[in-house]
């Protein structure tokens, strides 16, 4: 046996110890209040247990260990439906930036700690009403305000924010120059006087993202975590910095088991489902699909071990698994007949059709919309030039809005 | 064949659009998603009004004498608008049951009410997955019905309904008042189409047609309906393709419009032509009824319909990037509405089936 297949065995039976306490069923029927204080308490937990920060130095928290331990734990961890969503922005990225970029390491490693036990919560404040797949176009400004910084603008879909303690904002400073070299990132304390968060509603019901307005809100110079106007870099490095997590061939919607399942039970005009070509067509083509993804994933496995670099094709995961999974998750609800209206919208999207058919969308615009992930594929791997951008090298104030 | 619309046909298209989008908002529909039991009242309020409740009804019976074409016209409009209830396209295939099968006593008693859209109809045929089951659970005998007819659109405030049961020697269909029959409502994901469970505990009915006859007017009914709903879906489509064109023409991102971005230029005009084979196919489908061809032309403009609104919601969301997924712009409307008219009537999967047979059966 491997030393990994061990690790991940050994994972696997830390958190089947622990899934009645706060795995999928010990969740049902909670409200968000109830689960998030539940996922504190896991967090909490899953630190004890050596499995917070696996990649993380040890004088951080961390376990000191490689991205191969962390995407085998979170691979495990994942079958559970533990409570973990509301910190995985939080850990995944603002809190690892917070340790590389921040200025003052004592405060840092205080906040990482805290982060990993689930005792505080970040948020990343990128995205804005003018500025979402066209980030550098952002407008938020920072002004320099006696040694330090005053903050006027807004952020949008800044997931967490209701949540959390603390942001990673990048703001612009200097709108005379090119979009992208006018840009500051700096870290934020959301309890600051002259922040306000306000939730938005999402399609499929729920509010976790959020508006976050800033009136005059100061930042001493030590929130700075990037050279002046070199804000852009940092930003680009935040998005980078989770390159190796677990993936989900079922686009983060319910297993083709599931599907399977389902087309056992019921019938098309009188004859089992299971034994109708279409049917049978999209269990094939889809598992054909997911195989091929997770084989990637494996072999991107391997390369880690063996110290190479994945390749580039491990950027098809979002991109394909999330668009059919919205196509097979409407299949589903066709295959119910008319009692697939039924809907539960607290019904958790990996159990459920409804609910991942009307959730699939943010997926495919989320961390990325499908067609910016195109673009990246076509222009970064495949050497196609970039589309026509007037953009470009024309000082920010100077676009024409 | 298709058709030109006349001058009359066209004053109903603009005068309906005029109407509806005067009177219906989506900040009023939005909280009836979250509301079991409830429709937007000013939506069926304005079809009673103006007649479109009696449209293509005969004069006899308080109705306009106009016929598919003209009700999918509104149709169309009201699927532009999100219709607020689905008693427009529940009511006409009752009505065309009690029409074209039913007793003078029938048609005497329950044509005039729904005419006046004083009555509302419902469409009981389906049962668990099957829209069209050839052995139906609920039992007719004795003049009465028993057993449960599943998720049943507009069950929640109908008044009558089109049962298809069983009796001893077969199928039957079976016009029963659903004044003491039990409606067992649950949450859906669109509730303003008002469904429930419809449990008949010995209601009484009256049977319009028996053994095969049963199954094939009821296929009829369907193939009614689904002419109006693929008008419908294609209204929906149609709007959708706008509200992408017009946000692409308007949301800046890199310097210019998104729509100068030609993944987002080339889905909107994809949607476009999904929506003109599907407005194309509904009124050819209009035009063939009493036709030897009618379930073929239905079935047909079913799927393209279909087809036409699952992907104009798809799209037009992801043209709009997180716009479109937020609450308030009411996107999913759309989408959760182009769901629910893909499974009212017979889904994709029914629909191909009627029609590869049909295809077939001219074959052999
Ligand atoms: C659920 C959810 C959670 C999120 N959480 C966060 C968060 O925590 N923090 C944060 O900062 N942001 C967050 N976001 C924001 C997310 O990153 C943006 O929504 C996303 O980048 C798209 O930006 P936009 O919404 O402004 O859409 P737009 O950029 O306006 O895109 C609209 C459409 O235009 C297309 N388009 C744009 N540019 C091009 C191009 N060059 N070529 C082809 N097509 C193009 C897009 O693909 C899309 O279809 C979240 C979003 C969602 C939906």
């Amino acid at each position: 046996m491997s030393d990994l297949v061990a690790y991940s065995e050994k994972a696997n039976a830390w958190l089947e110890s622990v899934a009645a306490e706060f795995g999928r069923s010990a969740r049902k029927g909670l409200s968000e209040a109830e689960d998030l204080a539940l996922g504190r308490r896991y967090l909490k937990a899953r630190f004890d247990a050596g499995y917070a920060g696996i990649n993380w130095p040890t004088e951080y928290g961390g376990q000191g260990l490689t991205h191969i331990e962390k995407v085998a734990f979170e691979t495990e961890e994942m079958k559970f439906g533990m409570p973990t969503a509301y910190f995985g922005i939080s850990l995944g990225m603002p809190v690892p930036i917070m340790m590389k970029f921040g200025s003052d390491q004592v405060f840092a490693k205080e906040r990482v700690l805290k982060a990993l036990q689930g005792e505080e919560i970040w948020c990343q404040l990128f995205s804005e009403p003018a500025g979402g797949s066209d980030l550098a176009g952002l407008r938020l400004r920072a002004e320099q305000d006696g040694n330090g910084w005053k903050l006027n603008g807004q952020k949008l879909w800044t997931s967490w924010a209701q949540y959390s303690d603390y942001g990673v904002i990048v703001a612009r400073t200097d709108p005379t120059v090119q979009k992208h070299k006018g840009l500051t990132y700096f870290w934020v304390d959301m309890k600051a006087p002259g922040v306000t968060v306000r939730p938005i509603k999402l399609a499929g019901g729920d509010s976790h993202v959020n508006e976050v307005f800033f009136d005059d809100v100061k930042l001493t110079d030590d929130h700075r975590m990037s050279p002046v106007g070199g804000g852009f870099a940092v930003a680009m490095a935040t998005l980078m910095i989770e390159r190796y997590v677990a993936t989900d061939s079922a686009g983060f919607g319910p297993h083709l088991d599931l599907f399977i399942s389902l087309a056992k039970e019921v019938e098309v005009n009188g004859r089992p489902a299971i034994e109708d070509g279409r049917i049978r067509q999209a269990i094939a083509r889809n598992y054909a699909m997911r195989n091929g993804l997770d084989a990637i994933t494996a072999r991107a496995m391997l390369m880690m071990q063996a110290g190479m670099e994945p390749g580039a094709e491990g950027s098809l995961n979002k991109l394909v698994s999330v668009r059919s999974r919205q196509r097979l998750s409407e299949m589903a609800i066709d295959l119910q007949g008319p009692g697939g209206a039924h809907f539960d919208e607290h019904a958790p999207v990996k159990e459920n059709w409804q609910t991942s058919w009307i959730n699939a969308p943010t997926g495919r615009i989320a961390g990325g919309a499908d067609e910016m992930l195109l673009n990246t594929i076509a222009e970064r791997i495949l050497g196609l030039p970039q589309d026509y951008r007037p953009d470009k090298a024309v000082p920010f104030n100077q676009i024409p809005a | 064949m298709s058709l030109l619309y006349d001058e009359g046909q066209q004053a109903i298209a603009t005068e309906s659009r005029r109407v509806l989008e005067a009177r219906v908002q989506t900040d009023q529909l939005l909280p009836l998603l979250e509301r079991q039991g409830e429709f937007h009242r000013p939506f069926w309020d304005t079809a009673r009004e103006q007649g479109w409740t009696a449209l293509a009804l005969p004069e006899a019976y308080g109705g306009l004498e106009l016929g598919l074409v003209e009700l999918g016209l509104i149709a169309l409009q009201a699927g532009r608008s999100l219709s607020g209830a689905p008693f427009l396209t529940s009511s006409f295939g009752a009505a065309r049951a009690i029409l074209d099968f039913g007793d003078d006593a029938l048609r005497g008693h329950w044509l005039p009410l729904l005419a006046r859209g004083e009555a509302i109809g419902a469409i009981a045929f389906a049962e668990g997955q099957s829209p069209l089951p050839a052995n139906p659970t609920v039992k007719f005998s004795g003049g009465k019905l028993l057993g449960v007819k599943d998720a049943v659109s507009a069950a929640l405030h109908a008044d009558v309904a089109v049962v298809l049961a069983m009796n001893d020697s077969g199928p039957v269909l079976a016009i029963a008042s659903l004044k003491d029959v039990e409606r067992i409502g649950f949450n859906t994901f669109d509730n303003s189409r008002c469904i429930a469970d419809l449990a008949f505990n010995g209601a009484p009915a009256t049977v319009i047609a028996q053994g095969d006859a049963a199954l094939d007017a009821a296929q009829h009914i369907l193939a009614l309906q689904a002419v109006i709903t693929a008008h419908e879906q294609t209204g929906g489509a149609e709007v959708l393709m706008e509200r992408a064109r017009d946000y692409a023409n308007t949301r800046r991102a890199f310097g210019q419009t998104i729509g100068s971005f030609q993944s987002v230029k080339h889905r909107i005009a994809e949607i476009y032509g999904l929506v003109e084979l599907a407005r194309a196919g509904a009124l050819h489908a209009a035009t063939r009824e009493g036709h030897a061809d009618f379930l073929k032309a239905a079935a047909a403009a079913r799927i393209q319909a279909t087809e036409a609104y699952d992907t104009a919601a798809r799209d037009c969301v992801q043209v709009h990037g997180g716009i479109g997924v937020t609450w308030e712009a009411g996107l999913h409307l759309h989408m959760r509405r182009a769901r629910t008219l893909a499974m009212e009537q017979g889904n994709m999967l029914f629909w191909e089936d009627v029609l590869v047979n049909e295809l077939a059966g001219e074959n052999a």
